[in-house]
């Protein structure tokens, strides 16, 4: 379970303020094998929440624990997904798979064969040879995140990570995704700014205000899984949508 | 291999044969005694090679300078590079000192080099390192700033060390920009293995030089000179080739 508690975290100040408050006073929790996906208009904080959750900054105040033990850096039960993919160039598609395995000293060959393993559940059998270049979006962020389930994480955060691909790239990697979900269940935290991403995948809506980054609700989403691709016609799911709309224009047209 | 000989080679050579054309001919025509026609810098050349047993002696001493100052620039000049990237304070400390001697002319201090290494090789080496070592290092410098600091972070998020990202990120991030410098840098070492040797301490290539036009034997002189030029681009030829070899993901930057 992931817990968070009256988070606050300030940019570029000292002991005394005079920073850029990012987050303030955060509280929610994950229960594991739930799916939460994060929404907000950008400046709320999303990433950084991300990022503190992953371990890669710290805090200031406030508690972020992972199964009771707080966070201090990145840890092995967690994996993250870059929304900029972070592919190594000069290493194939075997090499980029490989990278957390062999970070975390596990033998050429097992690490090789867990990765052809995950390359083949992604979908990019053959294109082990191929360097990140020769990819296309879509398939560059399936080798991360068949990097990232390498590892085997409990869970899994993911930081907009289909957020710089073409629409209909993102409708099939949300597909491919939920499928995966359904076989293993892994603890998600999934940033996005897209609505229908944010409902089509997620158990609850996490919905944060800007300046400072605060959670304005949690939304339960109340769909049957598995989730059919027609999902987006559902009452239910057109109903949350428009929630999350109106909550998210009004915070837009608040801005000066 | 075809396409690129008549792609590339074709043109170069046609390109080589008119300028020799014009040269030859204007020569010929303007009865100048100074300037060597091209047929006379070729024998020249031949003659430096097979007939002149001084050329291979000159080119082995000056060639003594310039092994041990490129490689002195090297050893020093990528470490250095790579430190003052990663560790801001040490930044902080050596960008003036950078900055001087990017734009210090050098030759004007040869004599007071000289005068405190005397005549020997270690004046000579020294320059060579003066001419060098600066361009390697900002060069390694940019690669290593010019690396996306995500893939740090990716790095971190799965558990690497510094040591590992380091070996894993840093270094193959920067090697693009440390061979271009290293390309540079043995440019401007041959630069100062010659300067030296005409300025102040006449042996090597550079007393060949200074006899010739002493004499003025002025299509040895430009023989001397191509046969540098030869032997330069015999090593960029060489680097680039070890450099396709260890970085094979790079776009080709080099001249040759």
């Amino acid at each position: 379970m992931i817990r968070v508690k009256n988070l606050t975290k300030e940019f570029g100040g000292t002991d005394n303020g005079g920073g850029v408050l990012a987050l303030s006073d955060i509280s929610f929790e994950v229960r594991d094998n739930e799916f939460v996906t994060v929404i907000g208009p950008s400046g709320c904080g999303k990433t950084t929440l991300l990022r503190i959750i992953a371990g890669l900054i710290p805090y200031q105040h406030g508690e972020v624990s992972i199964d009771a033990h707080p966070v201090v850096g990145p840890g092995p039960e967690r994996a993250v997904v870059f929304q900029s993919f972070a592919l190594l160039p000069w290493t194939d598609v075997l090499g980029n798979v490989t990278f957390g395995l062999d970070v975390r000293g596990a033998t050429k060959s097992d690490s090789q064969a867990k990765a052809r393993d995950l390359i083949r559940l992604v979908g990019l059998e053959g294109f082990e040879r191929r360097l990140p270049k020769e990819l296309s979006g879509g398939m560059q962020q399936r080798v991360g995140l068949a990097r990232a389930l390498a590892v085997n994480p409990r869970i899994l955060l993911m930081d907009e990570p289909f957020g710089a691909l073409d629409e209909q790239t993102r409708r099939l990697l949300q597909e491919q995704l939920l499928q995966l979900w359904e076989r293993e269940r892994k603890t998600v935290v999934f940033i996005t700014h897209s609505m229908e991403e944010a409902v089509m995948l997620g158990d609850r809506v996490m919905l944060m205000t800007p300046r400072p980054g605060q959670v304005k609700e949690m939304i339960a989403v109340p769909l049957k899984r598995p989730r059919p691709p027609d999902i987006e016609k559902s009452p239910a799911f057109v109903e949350i949508k428009e929630y999350l709309w109106e909550n998210l224009r009004a915070m837009q047209t608040e801005q000066p | 291999m075809n396409k690129r000989i008549l792609r590339d080679c074709l043109p170069r050579l046609a390109v080589f044969a008119a300028a020799v054309l014009l040269w030859e001919c204007f020569l010929t025509r303007s009865q100048n005694f100074l300037l060597p026609t091209f047929s006379h810098v070729a024998t020249g050349l031949f003659q430096l090679i097979f007939l002149e047993p001084r050329f291979w002696e000159a080119l082995y001493i000056s060639n003594q300078a310039l092994v041990l100052g490129y490689a002195a620039s090297v050893l020093v000049g990528i470490p250095l590079g790579l430190v003052a990237a990663r560790l801001p304070w040490m930044d902080r400390l050596l960008n003036p000192y950078f900055a001087v001697l990017l734009v210090m002319p050098v030759a004007p201090l040869i004599p007071i080099v000289i005068i405190a290494l005397g005549l020997g090789l270690a004046a000579r080496v020294f320059i060579v390192v003066s001419f060098a070592l600066v361009f390697i290092t900002i060069n390694t410098r940019a690669g290593v700033r010019s690396i996306e600091p995500t893939l740090v972070e990716m790095a971190k998020s799965f558990g690497a060390t510094e040591t590992q990202i380091w070996r894993r990120i840093i270094v193959p991030g920067a090697l693009p920009a440390i061979f271009a410098g290293l390309r540079i840098g043995l440019g401007r070492a041959i630069t100062g293995m010659v300067m030296v040797e005409l300025i102040l301490v006449a042996s090597g290539l550079g007393r060949l030089l200074l006899e010739f036009s002493g004499r003025m034997q002025s299509d040895m002189v430009f023989a001397t000179v191509l046969a540098v030029i030869i032997e330069a681009l015999v090593l960029l030829s060489a680097m680039q080739f070890v450099e396709r070899r260890i970085a094979p993901w790079v776009p080709d930057t080099s001249l040759t």
